[in-house]
């Protein structure tokens, strides 16, 4: 387990060094003047564009740039505008401060966001996949497969206004959408994030009974199940001793995925519920073309979705016994 | 005479592959369906400038504030449901007046524009890049295995949304207006360099199990050059997975791009986009939800029966797969 645990940290460093210097490379190389996004649409005096300039430190060369960006990750680095202590993500202009103190506040938000939005999905969608696989071809199956597969064709940008139009604004059933820190009021907090948890889990619930309806559909026609079966093994046993838990090992994929890059910013949920995640900061970033942001928020998220992918590889050791972990 | 007709039905018809799975396909109901359905959303966006110069409007004049009468005080369609009536089929847009329905068509034009174009390129580079990787095997293997690992870590929709505009810079000068076409570009770019990498995958696994077939062994020995191997025996064997992922992906990118004019990246006004008609629906749903209606039912229906259709495409194609 040490070894496994100590080998693939090391791996997803390697992976996060060149994603670091891939997006550094796109972001300061690629543009013909990064000061120049950087400044903004319309007016932008020369006097501004140096001090732009001299502040992203893009008068030296690219490399050393990128050298500078990776040793404030361990050492921090002191800008002009003011100091940005170790870990050093990057220093936004826009608003004075570290990129790092900016992710960390918005942080609570798509954390609250994502770890309900998928507990909710991740239990709704294996009982509802689970249920349309052991009544298969029934009406229950019919009406389940159908009503999950339009669902999950729907898109957050569609369903969120739609739900807030319905739930919000016409029947006043549900208050308006909006963050409160769980250690302030957790009843606000509840009830001010019911809503993005809902839509953003009632696609996710529909692809993970699609999901999982597949899989366990797979599995129950596998030879060992069917060995289970004749031996005369109770029909609840098999279901779920075997076919149930080798239908795990995609779910639990797909899981990792969805979930790192959810962590990383749900970017169109937040946007819909005016919620402020990393996903919004992104697009704000965008917007206000605050590179420095921008970069510390891309390694960050790139982060997420290495450190899952290396929870769910120790995972599978858990629900599959064959996988072994070094 | 009967014997000899029973001797005709009786003997054996070749039949190619494709004749095979065109007959599968043919039977299967939904399969079917779902193509009428698909066929149409590209032939009214083909059609878009024919069908708004029958209909008499097209997506860029303003008329709720040419006319008197039919936007109020407030820039609302005066008239119930958005403002639906025999002139206006699908009503009028809030604020500018401009008329929905061929809004809608232009809309579905450029998205199909851009979700095709992206399908296109996205599958070529998988099929170079993946045949590459799995014939020419050793270092080029690796290369191309780990570039697939690398882009697959990146995080999408930020990557989408965080390089829209330094695509742009690219082609013009950040300091004025970014015109449509390198807007057009820029999503194409952006979504193709992420798009092509899960069929890259499936490519290279499968030329890998193809190369050590007996009738590519047979084609080297009888001497045939590596070009004419790939296209005469490798590529005919993987049209099937290409079909099928490509009919995967397009509505995938249809939806993703319109994410990204939903987000304020991607194509703004006045261009009709259908992602862009979602933006303006989330700032007007309160006083005006009809607008959000069309874009949003159609797209529903666009992508269910893109994702049936890819299901049936698959199922004619490989009938041993359970639903």
């Amino acid at each position: 387990m040490l070894r496994f645990i100590l080998r693939r940290t090391l791996g997803a460093i390697a992976i996060l060094l060149v994603i670091s210097a891939v997006t550094f490379f796109l972001f300061y190389a690629i543009p013909r003047n990064p000061a120049l996004l950087a400044c903004g649409k319309g007016v932008c005096t020369q006097e501004q564009l140096a001090v732009v300039e001299h502040n992203l430190g893009i008068d030296k060369p690219v490399p050393q740039q990128y050298i500078e960006y990776m040793s404030g990750l361990f050492i921090g680095r002191d800008f002009p505008a003011g100091s940005c202590p170790a870990p050093c993500l990057g220093f936004s202009f826009r608003d004075n401060r570290p990129v790092l103190d900016t992710i960390l506040d918005r942080l609570p938000t798509t954390v609250s966001l994502t770890v309900g939005g998928a507990l909710v999905f991740l239990v709704l969608g294996l009982a509802f996949g689970m249920l349309a696989a052991a009544r298969r071809g029934t009406l229950l199956d019919k009406t389940m497969s159908s009503t999950s597969l339009v669902l999950s064709s729907m898109q957050i940008y569609f369903l969120g206004p739609l739900a807030l139009a319905v739930l919000v604004h016409n029947t006043q059933l549900l208050p308006q959408p909006q963050y409160v820190p769980i250690s302030e009021d957790p009843w606000g907090w509840f009830q001010g994030l019911l809503l993005p948890w809902l839509v953003l889990s009632t696609i996710f619930t529909a692809n993970y009974t699609r999901l999982s309806r597949a899989t366990l559909i797979e599995q129950l026609q596998e030879d060992h199940v069917r060995t289970a079966k004749a031996k005369g093994m109770a029909p609840r046993t098999v279901f779920f001793r075997y076919a149930w838990r080798g239908s795990l090992i995609p779910i639990v994929t797909i899981f990792g995925i969805d979930i790192g890059s959810l962590f990383g910013g749900a970017m169109i949920t937040e946007y819909t519920f005016s919620l402020h995640g990393l996903g919004r900061l992104a697009v704000e970033s965008v917007t206000q073309s605050n590179l420095p942001m921008l970069m510390g928020v891309m390694l960050f998220a790139a982060l997420m979705i290495v450190l899952f992918n290396i929870v769910i590889d120790a995972c599978y050791a858990l629900i599959d016994p064959r996988v072994r972990l070094d | 005479m009967s014997s000899e007709v029973q001797a005709a039905e009786g003997a054996p018809v070749g039949r190619s592959p494709g004749q095979l799975m065109w007959r599968r396909f043919r039977r299967d109901r939904t399969g079917v369906i779902s193509a009428c359905i698909v066929l149409f959303f590209f032939a009214i966006g083909l059609l878009a400038p024919v069908i708004s110069w029958l209909y008499g409007k097209d997506p860029y004049t303003r008329y709720g504030q040419l006319e008197d009468g039919l936007l109020n005080e407030y820039g609302y369609p005066v008239k119930p449901n958005g403002g639906i009536d025999g002139e206006f089929w699908f009503g009028l847009e809030p604020g500018t007046g401009r008329d929905v329905l061929t809004e809608l068509l232009y809309g579905i034009r450029t998205s199909l524009l851009i979700a095709l174009a992206v399908t296109v390129l996205a599958t070529l580079t998988a099929i170079v890049l993946g045949i590459a990787a799995g014939y020419l095997g050793g270092r080029w293997d690796y290369a191309i295995s780990r570039l697939i690992d690398l882009l697959m870590a990146f995080p999408q929709q930020l990557f989408f949304v965080a390089f829209m505009p330094i695509i742009a810079t690219l082609f013009i000068d950040p300091r004025e207006e970014t015109p449509t076409y390198v807007k057009v570009v820029s999503i194409v770019i952006v979504l193709w360099a992420l798009g092509w990498m899960t069929l890259g995958r499936i490519l290279r696994g499968a030329t890998l199990a193809l190369r050590e077939r007996e009738f590519i062994e047979a084609a080297k020995v009888s001497g045939a050059s590596p070009w004419r191997i790939i296209r005469k025996e490798l590529l005919p064997n993987v049209v099937s997975p290409m079909l099928v992922q490509a009919t995967y992906m397009l509505p995938n990118f249809v939806t993703t791009a319109a994410a990204l004019s939903f987000l304020g990246v991607g194509l703004t006004e006045p261009t009709p986009d259908w992602g862009r008609m979602f933006a303006t629906a989330a700032e007007v749903y309160r006083s005006d939800i009809t607008y959000m209606f069309f874009p949003g039912v159609s797209m529903v229906i666009f992508v269910v029966a893109f994702n049936l259709l890819g299901d049936s495409v698959r199922d004619a194609f490989d009938p041993k797969t359970v639903r």
